[in-house]
């Protein structure tokens, strides 16, 4: 009897949420709504940029834990790229990260100051995150808290630039 | 027995290019692998950012010279959506068409390569044989046999030479016959098979973690193609299914790229019949507008991405390149740690490894 009253609530919950919502059908808006949830202050300026883009800008203090959680209860497995981009007055990384499963991609942006330019690594979250994130320290001269093994990768170990940057002429 | 450190290149046959393996050996055992890339670096994306758009497109082609039609093509389409391009549909068929035959061209310059690595000179002679006759279209497409620099902004170079339908039909007819040939001498090598099967084996979560894309991706039973799951192009309107396997080890990434080519040979017939008449290119502005550009592609390799700013000029502000093989690579230890020193030269082949597009 009490099995059965269960089984039939269950059946009554799935159902309830199976229950037709436009967020749930639309798998941007599901991404956006599940970030404005958990992180309210620290990712702002969304954007959907076409099919399955999203683009959003989270403060450097928060990245490592935003990219947790859109690791392990969003469902994104692969960091797609890390680009550094620099300006005037800042350094922009960009984190292009792709969910399997829901067929997304999240362009998430962080900047640092021109006097500081470090972030924390999510090497921890992502494995394929190691290398390329060394690239832009070497490239770049972005330094990345709590990497295992921040070390040039492309240059030599003894180059003393980091030739991406505007002021390396050649 | 003592450990010890082991250079494998950057001169060593296994290599396909200049880079270093260093593995640390107990005996035969591999405990501990640490691949070293750099040797190659060309500064590319610096280069770039002081010539203007046009004027990057051969060099894009310089980036792998396996399918170096892949890397303009993905320039081409990163710069239209910075600029906001809309590509003539004649266009855009001409380019599918060109593309899968890059990635047969491509992999069967792998198979080869695999073939003479794993003691099998006959695939490399095959393999290398029958290339050729992809590599003469796109000769006929383009004009030239390696790099190719036949896409541009906003269209390709030039309409297909005559005959052009003709030949390509021929030519997947051909190459679907092969494939056959090539799977019965591959499998029937007891050689090939012993250094094969059950070697170099990568699991799902791990392939997902460490940032795998391309055929090894899919070879650990990830069914994840962009050309199907995020389309571009008009790869939508095409009818193929992308390959997957379940075992992750060196004979699944052969069969993948066996599969693939079949299903690109699938492609090409239906491009160059479906090729609606039109324009082949419009002209595109020079400067680009302030702002971004995305562009992503299955290349033959994994998940080729690039990443342009444009500031207003005639020159981009920065283009980054994502190379799908210097994420791969890094992920080697793992499926070198536990293996024979005679199993790198399986793992690594498998790999399909371009040193051009890894250090840039």
């Amino acid at each position: 009897m009490t099995d059965e009253r269960g089984k039939t609530n269950t059946e009554q919950d799935e159902g309830l949420e199976k229950a037709p919502s436009r967020i749930d059908e639309n798998p941007e808006e599901r991404i956006i709504r599940a970030l404005l949830d958990s992180f309210p202050t620290a990712v702002t300026d969304f954007k959907k940029l076409g099919a399955g883009i999203v683009r959003a800008s989270v403060e450097r203090r928060d990245l490592f834990k935003t990219c947790k959680f859109l690791r392990d209860s969003q469902g994104f497995e692969h960091l797609s790229m890390i680009t550094a981009v620099e300006y005037e007055s800042k350094f922009e990384l960009v984190y292009h990260i792709t969910s399997y499963q829901h067929r997304l991609l999240l362009e998430l942006i962080t900047t640092t100051p021109k006097e500081d330019p470090s972030v924390d690594s999510v090497s921890a979250i992502w494995g394929g995150a190691n290398w390329q994130e060394r690239e832009s320290y070497d490239l770049m001269g972005i330094k990345f808290n709590n990497h295992p093994k921040l070390e040039r990768i492309l240059l030599p170990k003894d180059f003393m630039y980091h030739p991406l940057r505007k002021d390396f002429k050649g | 027995m003592a450990e010890m450190w082991i250079n494998m290149g950057p001169q060593h046959p296994m290599t396909h290019g200049l880079w270093n393996l260093r593995i640390k050996v107990d005996g035969e055992t591999i405990v501990d692998a640490e691949p070293e890339v750099g040797y190659l670096h060309r500064g590319i994306e610096k280069l770039c950012e002081d010539r203007t758009y046009t004027q990057i497109i051969p060099i894009a082609d310089r980036l792998c010279y396996g399918s170096s039609l892949t890397w303009s093509h993905l320039y081409c389409l990163t710069v239209e959506d910075l600029m906001g391009i809309e590509v003539p549909p004649r266009a855009e068929y001409i380019r599918v068409a060109a593309i899968e035959m890059q990635r047969i061209a491509s992999h069967l310059m792998w198979l080869a390569a695999y073939a003479v690595d794993l003691g099998l000179m006959l695939g490399f002679i095959y393999g290398m044989r029958d290339r050729e006759v992809f590599i003469d279209l796109l000769q006929a497409l383009s004009g030239s046999r390696l790099t190719y620099n036949f896409p541009r902004i906003g269209g390709v170079a030039h309409d297909v030479p005559p005959n052009f339908e003709r030949d390509s039909l021929r030519a997947c007819a051909f190459m679907e016959k092969k494939l056959d040939e090539y799977e019965d001498i591959y499998e029937g090598s007891k050689v090939f098979m012993l250094r094969n099967e059950g070697v170099g084996l990568l699991r799902k979560s791990d392939a997902m973690n460490l940032g795998v894309t391309g055929p090894p991706l899919r070879a650990s039973g990830v069914k994840y193609d962009l050309r199907k799951d995020m389309p571009y192009s008009v790869y939508p309107e095409m009818d193929f299914e992308p390959v997957t396997h379940k075992d992750g080890d060196c004979y699944a990434r052969f069969k993948v790229r066996m599969d693939e080519m079949r299903e690109s040979c699938k492609i090409i017939r239906q491009a160059v019949t479906k090729m609606p008449k039109g324009k082949w290119r419009i002209v595109a502005p020079r400067n680009a507008p302030a702002g971004t550009g995305l562009g992503r592609v299955e290349d033959p390799r994994g998940e080729g991405v690039m990443y342009v700013v444009g500031d207003g000029t005639d020159k981009p502000y920065r283009l980054k390149i994502r190379s799908p093989i210097f994420v791969t690579v890094s992920a080697a230890p793992k499926m070198l740690i536990g293996y024979k020193v005679a199993d790198v030269v399986a793992i690594m082949g498998g790999l399909d490894m371009c040193i051009g597009e890894t250090d840039r």
